[in-house]
């Protein structure tokens, strides 16, 4: 049995049997129910790895659910494929790679962080149902299939945001999120019907292999674009955000950040896969680099004046995804012109997507240290920290790697990301520029106002009790941070081995067409 | 493994390292010279505190995180006073962002 050919649905199987099966762990006790959760996290992240190196080696990789055969994608008489499959090129596998570190890192936490609450056998199902959800979102090829990933990955974040369902906060946070995703969901819903209602049919590459722009599939450009862009954070949309990542158990938050990712990763998909160069008019790919000027700018001004921690970083979410919006919109916008690809447009989108990977191991980091914070001196408000560092060593050095990296501080891995964008979007205006280096001088500002309020100073007398937080905690971190340093020493060997060939697949619309169809673009 | 080109030029990790090494050690040094007037003990040893009494509680040195950057904020009021005021937190509101702002595109979308 060739095991490679079934990592997709590996990556897939493994997560949803560990949610089904947390509740039967549990009641053989605690111990049983972590060690499921955390060899379950760990499998997922191996296969993730397995499925990314398979991937670079051998190229896109499917696999049909339900046929005759898992690589059988035009079965004979058929001419188009008529079954669910997933598609994993360099693109889906770095998303997928990316979000299965994010996921083991909050699950390595969330062992110390939720050992004082009960219903944890519902918080772990629910955890990886949430990741398997992510994970789906980013290996389907199959829009329909999308929608439903969607839905699994958001209901399981309505449970898991309101999981401290005494304080009216988190009961609040959840139900704005379940009301806007759910309105979103619908239009994305709305979307792949109107696609299928064209074309018969639901599977992306054959969709994009047969795409004509016309009023229909305008609707549904604008209806997947406006939701998943709302999904992923951008401004104005962003406001379920805050509250959602910052009353969330800071585990589920970490996850969250990745979870954000999978619509980013929808958007650009739908974007570059399905419509590419039939895109036409650069209406789409303005409103993609407007969408990343607001919210980088918007987001880091509500950050500054923030003074709740996870507040604050959650508005910082806002703020980088507007990065990421701005290089992916800049490729977008240059796509049916090879020269400009040539010159800038492949720079954008590299950085785009390195940036995504950046923002979702800084960014978790961010959210962990904070949430250990919280855990050791039971604040969130700035206000009442201070001189944490002296008892909460490890915790800041973290905590001050993840600040310079997501402030674009060189050497960090978010400047190299960040130079990027800088050099490929000033080609196209060098407002674009200004605007993402005004905010990454915003940003550097509000965390040095969080380092210095929460870490530095003198000791608060009702600190005086405060220790370091235990191992696991600590381990979930550090799993973090040796990432952020590793993408920071090695920036040529992580753009050329994780970020370039993830950028080349998405602009790559025959492959991604030619891998499903047989070549019949 | 270091060097990264983006197209209009390259920067070097291993380039920063050595200059921050190189800073520290400088800074490390001029800080050991120390000032050839000091005393210990004396009045140099007392904080300096714009001029004012040096509270005895050191909790009241420090500036509130909802303090820092007052002057930023008060020069931008009317730019804040919009942006905080569009965060109203109804869910209504945050609802009607996302239906204007579809709607928004799929009106432009359909006629160019």
């Amino acid at each position: 049995m060739n095991w490679n050919e079934h990592l997709p649905a590996l990556l897939l199987a493994l997560p949803l049997l560990g949610a089904f099966l947390a509740p039967l762990c549990s009641l053989g006790g605690k111990t049983v129910r972590n060690a499921m959760f955390m060899a379950i996290s760990f499998l997922t992240l191996l296969v993730a790895f397995f499925l990314w190196r398979t991937v670079l080696a051998e190229g896109i990789q499917y696999y049909v659910m339900g046929g005759e055969g898992s690589r059988l994608s035009l079965p004979s008489g058929m001419a188009v494929p008529v079954r669910i499959i997933l598609e994993v090129d360099a693109l889906s596998a770095f998303m997928a790679l990316c979000g299965a570190i994010a996921s083991f890192a909050g699950a390595l936490f969330s062992l110390n962080y939720m050992s004082r609450f009960t219903g944890l056998s519902r918080f772990a199902s629910l955890y990886l149902l949430l990741t398997a959800g992510m994970l789906g979102m980013m290996i389907t090829g199959d829009i329909f299939n999308f929608f439903v990933f969607i839905e699994v990955s958001s209901i399981a974040s309505f449970g898991l945001i309101a999981f401290w369902r005494d304080r009216p906060a988190a009961v609040e946070a959840s139900f704005k999120y379940a009301l806007i995703s759910q309105v979103g969901s619908m239009f994305i819903l709305v979307a792949a019907g109107c696609l299928y209602g064209r074309y018969n049919m639901l599977n992306m590459a054959a969709i994009g292999s047969a795409l004509q722009m016309g009023t229909m599939e305008k609707l549904a450009l604008v209806f997947l674009v406006g939701s998943l862009a709302m999904k992923c954070g951008a401004f104005p949309m962003h406001m379920w955000l805050p509250d959602g990542y910052a009353e969330a158990p800071t585990g589920v938050t970490c996850l969250l950040v990745a979870v954000s990712q999978a619509s980013l990763y929808g958007l650009a998909r739908v974007c570059f896969s399905v419509y590419g160069i039939a895109i036409g008019s650069a209406f789409i790919p303005w409103m993609i680099i407007v969408f990343g000027l607001a919210s980088m700018f918007f987001g880091v001004a509500m950050a500054v004046v923030q003074h709740d921690m996870k507040r604050l970083i959650g508005y910082h979410s806002v703020s980088q995804v507007g990065y990421m919006l701005l290089g992916l919109g800049v490729g977008l916008l240059v796509l049916g012109d090879p020269r400009a690809m040539a010159e800038f447009g492949m720079t954008a989108v590299t950085g785009g997507l390195f940036h995504a990977f950046n923002y979702t191991m800084y960014k978790a980091l961010l959210f962990l240290a904070a949430g250990a914070v919280y855990y050791a001196t039971g604040k969130r408000d700035l206000n009442d920290m201070g001189g944490l560092a002296r008892k909460m060593p490890y915790t800041a050095v973290m905590f001050l790697i993840a600040s310079a990296a997501i402030s674009g501080l060189p050497p960090f891995n978010g400047f190299v990301s960040k130079l990027l964008i800088y050099e490929s979007s000033f080609a196209v205006h060098p407002f674009l520029a200004v605007v993402a280096l005004v905010t990454s001088v915003l940003t550097l500002a509000s965390f040095v106002k969080v380092f210095q309020t929460a870490f530095l100073g003198p000791e608060k007398g009702v600190l005086a009790g405060v220790r370091e937080v235990p191992p696991a905690m600590l381990a979930g971190m550090a799993v973090l941070t040796v990432v952020v340093l590793g993408l920071t020493l090695f920036p040529s060997w992580s753009l050329s081995n994780v970020a370039e060939p993830a950028a080349r697949a998405l602009v790559d619309q025959s492959g991604y067409i030619g891998a499903i169809m047989g070549g019949g673009m | 493994m270091g060097k990264v080109f983006t197209g209009f030029g390259y920067w070097d990790v291993g380039a920063w390292i050595i200059f921050f090494i190189v800073a520290a050690a400088y800074v490390l040094w001029l800080r050991y010279q120390g000032r050839q007037d000091y005393k210990k003990g004396t009045e140099q040893d007392e904080i300096y505190w714009s001029g004012n009494e040096t509270p005895e509680d050191g909790e009241g040195l420090t500036v509130p995180a909802s303090s820092a950057y007052w002057g930023f904020r008060k020069a931008l009021e009317p730019f804040y006073d919009r942006l905080v005021g569009m965060h109203t937190g109804v869910a209504s509101d945050i609802l009607g962002y996302y239906v204007v702002v579809v709607a928004f595109m799929a009106a432009i979308i359909l006629l160019v």
